[in-house]
């Protein structure tokens, strides 16, 4: 039982919409920018992978979502101050829309994979007093303190009008790609044949990115091409926010309603590290167990591991991620990876976090779509670590007839989803 | 009720408000014991139902607060009841309620913040713990457990408040798919956090009854009457020694609570079983604690109900072998 992407929706550095994100990255541009939507002067980097929308409100967001009501409802909440209920909300509109789901696909199963809560800092000043946080005047005051971690779903269930079950996945930066590979599996595993999956996540916000900086992740340099995976000076990674749903579903219920798929998912795979939370397996032995999980899935579904012709890789641009993901290629693939182009889209759209999975996979789409692989933004410099053949900063035309989406979450959660050309 | 898949639990383990040891607890849920006590700190809560230990020292604490660390000690102490061993055969799932910011921590950063965020930076986020983002982290108990336990299989970390629900059902679809041997699920949750005591208050949600507690649990799952598996137990065959057979199910939308239950229950056949009684909400972590409870209680066939949130609900099957 093959599952079939038939919807898409995205909100990205590029904007809002799938088509933006695919024709930013097929014709090689960047949407990393200086930071707008609060003051990020004084921290140690200005600059994100941050949708183009400085402050969300809910007339804005109701029209984008053809949903008034619940945009105001959010809205008096004070919940549209995190970006990713926005996100979330118009990414999976527009997937809805876009694999033209109706009445008949209610029941279909949610499952969304989302980021952390962030509590606004500046809600706080008016509630510190002396040496501790004065919680009750906070309550007298209607300050809000956190979204709740499933905010998000709720609003996308409501909005969708869906009566299926709902999924939170909280893998770290892996989390996007696990809820493709859960919507896939529910399906295989007969649980459900129709499921609206995918990823919001923004952390384009004073503790996001401050919290980021003192974890020492993001790159020193302070320029629009701080992210710079796979290239020999790589020094960390850029920020991103933004959101990718998808409608996934039974490969016979959309033949049979007359979908159009934009690919096959054929195989996926998941595998923790089990060596430190703080950095991946230098050897990369989990993530190529991963890997060569989704590919053994694949080659079951008819799909070998030789019609794999491109890799949207994790690709951070931090020292430690890109030479262990390398060796991870090499190790699932063998001789076949010196055949594979490999490219990753976080210098053109920052580290989406939770939603990084997600939009890589919208972003390989291109591949099926337009036979264009996308660029490696900033990647200028080989790195002998890095023995992989990296697609430069433009993109590359050619055609693949399967390909694979990798994502490794703090803490050793790896992720792999190999995706094949819908006949 | 035919297509529910099962899952035979062989271990389980706890950190609740009545105690550590599953019997013990147990016995005093039996006996209609209440861990609630009296909060004067002056919430609207008034009445919670907390752990009352504090957590094993541990070096662990450099990257998990209080209720991290006992998810941590009932997910080792369930995986090594269990005999299964580890490797990347074992699944590893787990489930968080709210997840939690820590602000505690942050109290120097504050200090000196001005309501308008002017010069965030300078006035006190410079300062916050480099391991502040991890602590903040949804997945670092599944993180910690897996370098910990050396649990190297399929798993992912579910959010939310049936989160443990979520955990407990993937890894049945695992392992009845044949992706993993066995499966530990781990899940803890808090309603005792100041932010999330006073957003209770706020929707009146204490003077309806409702007494918030905290719980971690962990259960060790394998396929039921499996031939196949590669998990080498210590015990002579896991099947043999399961405490319960188990499925669950999880709904949200409109009746979610009465759909789901119905997939799962069997009307007046099957015993329903109030834990919260006893132990108080206990969020993400309520599914697993239901069913370490109900097998311990050896009903033939019992059924857990949890309402997570408006719309949002599971039920946990609970089948005893005779």
């Amino acid at each position: 039982m093959t599952a079939v992407i038939t919807g898409v929706g995205v909100v990205s550095a590029f904007g809002d919409g799938a088509r933006a994100l695919f024709d930013g990255l097929s014709t090689g541009r960047s949407g990393i920018r200086r930071i707008r939507n609060f003051d990020a002067s004084g921290f140690p980097t200005h600059v994100a992978g941050e949708v183009p929308i400085a402050r969300v409100d809910a007339a804005f967001l109701g029209s984008l979502i053809d949903n008034d009501a619940l945009a105001s409802r959010l809205g008096e909440m004070d919940a549209l101050r995190d970006r990713k209920i926005a996100w979330g909300l118009i990414a999976a509109h527009e997937a809805w829309r876009d694999a033209n789901c109706g009445d008949a696909e209610r029941d279909a199963s949610l499952v969304l994979a989302l980021g952390l809560e962030q509590a606004l800092l500046e809600d706080f000043g008016g509630i510190y007093a002396k040496g501790h946080i004065a919680w009750e005047r906070g309550a007298q005051t209607g300050v809000r303190y956190r979204s709740p971690v499933d905010l998000t779903s709720r609003a996308v269930h409501e909005l969708l009008g869906m009566r299926g079950p709902t999924i939170v996945n909280a893998s770290a930066c892996a989390a996007g790609a696990l809820a493709v590979a859960h919507a896939a599996s529910l399906i295989e595993r007969g649980a459900a044949d129709i499921v609206v999956c995918g990823a919001a996540d923004s952390m384009v916000n004073p503790l996001g990115l401050g919290g980021m900086c003192r974890l020492g992740a993001p790159s020193p340099r302070d320029e629009l091409d701080a992210c710079r995976p796979f290239d020999r000076r790589r020094d960390g990674l850029v920020i991103g926010e933004g959101a990718a749903v998808f409608v996934v579903e039974h490969e016979d219920r959309a033949r049979a309603r007359g979908e159009r798929p934009y690919a096959r998912v054929v195989g996926w795979g998941s595998t923790q590290d089990g060596y430190r939370a703080t950095a991946p397996r230098p050897d990369g032995a989990a993530a190529r167990r991963a890997m060569e999980k989704a590919i053994a899935r694949a080659d079951r579904a008819g799909v070998p591991a030789s019609a794999i012709g491109y890799i949207n890789a994790h690709g951070t641009g931090t020292p430690l991620n890109d030479p262990a993901e390398c060796k991870a290629i090499h190790g699932a693939l063998g001789e076949h990876a010196n055949r594979v182009a490999v490219s990753s889209i976080k210098g053109a759209v920052g580290h989406l976090m939770a939603a990084s999975g997600a939009i890589e996979i919208a972003a390989s789409l291109i591949a099926f779509e337009r036979d264009v692989l996308p660029g490696t933004a900033n990647h200028q410099e080989r790195d002998p670590e890095c023995d992989v053949d990296v697609i430069g900063e433009a993109p590359r035309h050619a055609r693949v007839d399967a390909l694979m989406s990798s994502s490794f979450g703090f803490g050793g959660q790896n992720a792999s989803v190999v995706l094949g050309r819908p006949a | 009720m035919s297509s529910l898949l099962r899952a035979s639990m062989i271990a389980g383990a706890w950190r609740t408000s009545l105690g550590a040891s599953v019997s013990d607890v147990v016995a005093r849920v039996r006996h209609g014991d209440r861990a609630a006590v009296a909060d004067s700190r002056g919430y609207a809560c008034t009445t919670i139902a907390p752990i009352s230990v504090e957590p094993a020292r541990s070096r662990n604490s450099r990257f998990l607060r209080r209720m991290g660390l006992f998810g941590l000690e009932a997910a080792t102490e369930a995986l090594s009841a269990s005999g299964v061993g580890s490797g990347s055969h074992i699944g590893l799932f787990s489930g968080v309620g709210g997840l939690r910011a820590h602000w505690d921590d942050m109290i120097a950063a504050f200090a000196d913040q001005r309501e308008d965020g002017e010069r965030m930076w300078e006035r006190g986020l410079q300062g916050v713990h480099p391991y502040w983002m991890l602590r903040h982290l949804s997945n670092n108990v599944h993180a910690l457990a897996s370098a910990e336990l050396d649990l190297r299989g399929e798993g992912a970390t579910f959010g939310g408040g049936n989160g443990g629900a979520q955990a407990m059902a993937s890894a049945i679809r695992a392992l009845n798919a044949g992706a993993i041997d066995a499966a530990l699920v781990v899940a803890y949750d808090s309603l005792l956090e100041p932010e999330t005591l006073v957003e209770l208050g706020a929707r009146n949600w204490p003077a309806q009854g409702l007494v918030p507690g905290e719980a971690a649990a962990a259960i060790v799952l394998v396929r039921v009457d499996d031939k196949s598996s590669h998990v080498r137990v210590d015990t002579s065959s896991p099947v043999a020694n399961a405490l319960a057979r188990v499925s669950v199910r999880d709904a949200a939308g409109h009746d979610a609570l009465g759909r789901c239950s119905a997939v799962v229950g069997d009307g007046d056949r099957d015993a329903y079983v109030a834990v919260a009684h006893s132990l108080g909400q206990l969020g993400a972590a309520t599914t697993l604690v239901q069913a370490i409870a109900l097998a311990e209680m050896r009903v033939p066939v019992s059924i857990g109900l949890h309402s997570a949130a408006p719309e949002l609900a599971s039920a946990v099957r609970v089948e005893v072998p005779s």
